[in-house]
């Protein structure tokens, strides 16, 4: 079965990017980690915007 | 636990942000011996000094419980907020941005720009970005080897970067810097409208009040202009924009050109002045960045916490709470001090190094939570691409004369750096 392609997230109150491909090893979110795999109680690590808050864009 | 009182003397005094050492020093004591307490400068009201990085996005990160526009959003002394309540009819603020508002206004206020601020919708801006680059850095190279940089090239390079954006052409600008100046540099003698070298807090408030009223004078017959003829410009957004339903509310209207005009680019020419300042006393760290210029978002990450131009915010509680152990009591006032944070120990190895390759660097220049500076991604992208285009052509660097900050318990940073240099 063909992977699905890596997706980019983006916080909607500052603008900071979660590219699946890249992961953020800083946050503990090693390169590949897919979106659904980061916990519900995540937060966005430059400005603690909830997960929920996050929407799917095209770069 | 009450902070001694010469440390919180020092730490509202805008002559001591302006030799920065002694804010430095103040600071560093005050997170190793009582990292949230209780100040009292003379004339001031009381207020909670919240000095740790995780304690200033604890609190930012709780907009409900701890609130901008509840009391006055940044330091003033009982007699200035006494004198601003009477101006306003209660309220304790001039403007009303998105930096005095709370929730459901400042949510519907910040969207009316938030896209247009997101990088995917800046980069159709690199371009025009990068041809006023290229003129302030030929600028640059024109002036012979000599310049003070902050005054050429670091204030001028983003004021007109935003007010093209913004649709204030180009022969207002000087007038939106002097405003610009006086409202940050309020209690700078160079800077400030009166120019006095001391001013009691009612000639400050008044002449505050005077800038503002300048500032809205101006705004208003743009806002008629654009209401009648709109164009491609952040005027028209804001002059045509719906909120709740319905235009802007006249002074949340007049304050938001007014943190466009302002905070749009000061900070920015602060943080640009700041990062050539450490260069040039940190030849190694030019160096580094010479030879490997994928350095540059590093070192504008270390120029920013470096150079934190905003140096406080104020938020009131709106309940009892406990941060870091101590009871904060529901009405309690609160200083956030970010070059605190952006030099704590716990956080950033060495904080008061200056390292162009500092990873990670996750500072709290902007704020952190619902708060967060809107406008850091054009910022960065405005400083990415003048370093782009200044570093290759810079081949040394080195002051000449003694570089000097503003004096501002705000918004301070350099307003001279007089520097020798060679460009290719």
């Amino acid at each position: 079965m063909a992977e699905t392609e890596f997706k980019v997230w983006q916080c909607q109150t500052c603008g900071y990017i979660y590219d699946e491909a890249e992961g953020d090893p800083d946050e503990g979110l090693e390169p590949g980690t897919r979106w659904a795999d980061i916990p519900e109680d995540w937060v966005c690590p430059m400005c603690g915007t909830p997960k929920s808050d996050f929407e799917m864009i095209e770069l | 636990m009450r902070i001694p009182q010469e440390i919180a003397e020092t730490i509202v005094g805008p002559k001591a942000y302006g030799e920065n050492k002694p804010v430095d020093d103040a600071f560093s004591y005050l997170r190793r011996e009582m990292p949230l307490a209780i100040a009292e400068p003379e004339g001031f009201d009381p207020f909670w000094v919240v000095t740790k990085y995780d304690d200033i996005r604890t609190v930012e990160g709780q907009n409900e419980l701890f609130h901008n526009g509840d009391r006055a959003t940044t330091l003033v002394t009982k007699e200035g907020d006494r004198m601003v309540r009477e101006m306003m009819g209660g309220s304790p603020h001039l403007v009303r941005s998105l930096v005095q508002m709370d929730n459901p206004d400042h949510m519907a206020y910040r969207k009316l720009t938030q896209s247009w601020f997101m990088p995917q919708n800046l980069k159709k801006l690199e371009a025009r970005i990068r041809e006023i680059a290229r003129g302030a850095v030929d600028k640059m190279a024109a002036k012979g080897g000599e310049c003070d940089f902050a005054s050429d090239i670091a204030f001028l390079y983003p004021l007109h970067v935003i007010m093209e954006i913004l649709g204030v052409p180009e022969e207002d600008e000087p007038t939106m810097l002097k405003l610009t100046q006086e409202l940050f540099g309020a209690a700078d003698p160079e800077l400030s409208r009166t120019g006095e070298q001391e001013m009691t807090d009612e000639q400050r408030v008044l002449a505050l009040q005077e800038t503002v009223g300048e500032f809205i004078a101006y705004f208003s017959e743009m806002t008629k202009d654009r209401r009648a003829h709109p164009r491609e410009d952040a005027a028209s957004v804001i002059a045509n924009g719906q909120v709740h339903g319905g235009p802007l509310g006249e002074l949340e209207a007049m304050s938001y050109y007014i943190i466009v005009a302002t905070a749009g680019h000061d900070t920015t020419s602060n943080t640009t002045a700041s990062g050539l300042w450490a260069l040039a006393e940190n030849p190694d760290q030019f160096a580094m960045l010479k030879k490997d210029p994928s350095l540059i978002p590093n070192y504008l990450d270390e120029s920013i916490r470096w150079a934190t131009p905003v140096k406080h915010f104020m938020r009131t509680a709106t309940a009892d709470a406990e941060v870091a152990g101590q009871k904060i009591a529901k009405g309690d006032w609160m200083m956030l001090s970010y070059p605190s944070g952006n030099r704590d120990e716990d956080v950033f190895d060495d904080p008061f190094s200056f390292k162009v390759d500092r990873s990670p660097n996750k500072h709290v220049a902007f704020g952190y939570g619902a708060h967060v500076c809107l406008g850091q991604h054009l910022g960065k992208m405005e400083m990415r691409i003048l370093w782009e285009e200044l570093l290759p052509r810079l081949d040394s660097i080195e002051l000449n004369g003694a570089a000097e900050l503003s004096q501002s318990n705000f918004v301070c940073g350099p307003k001279h750096v007089p520097i020798r240099y060679k460009m290719n």
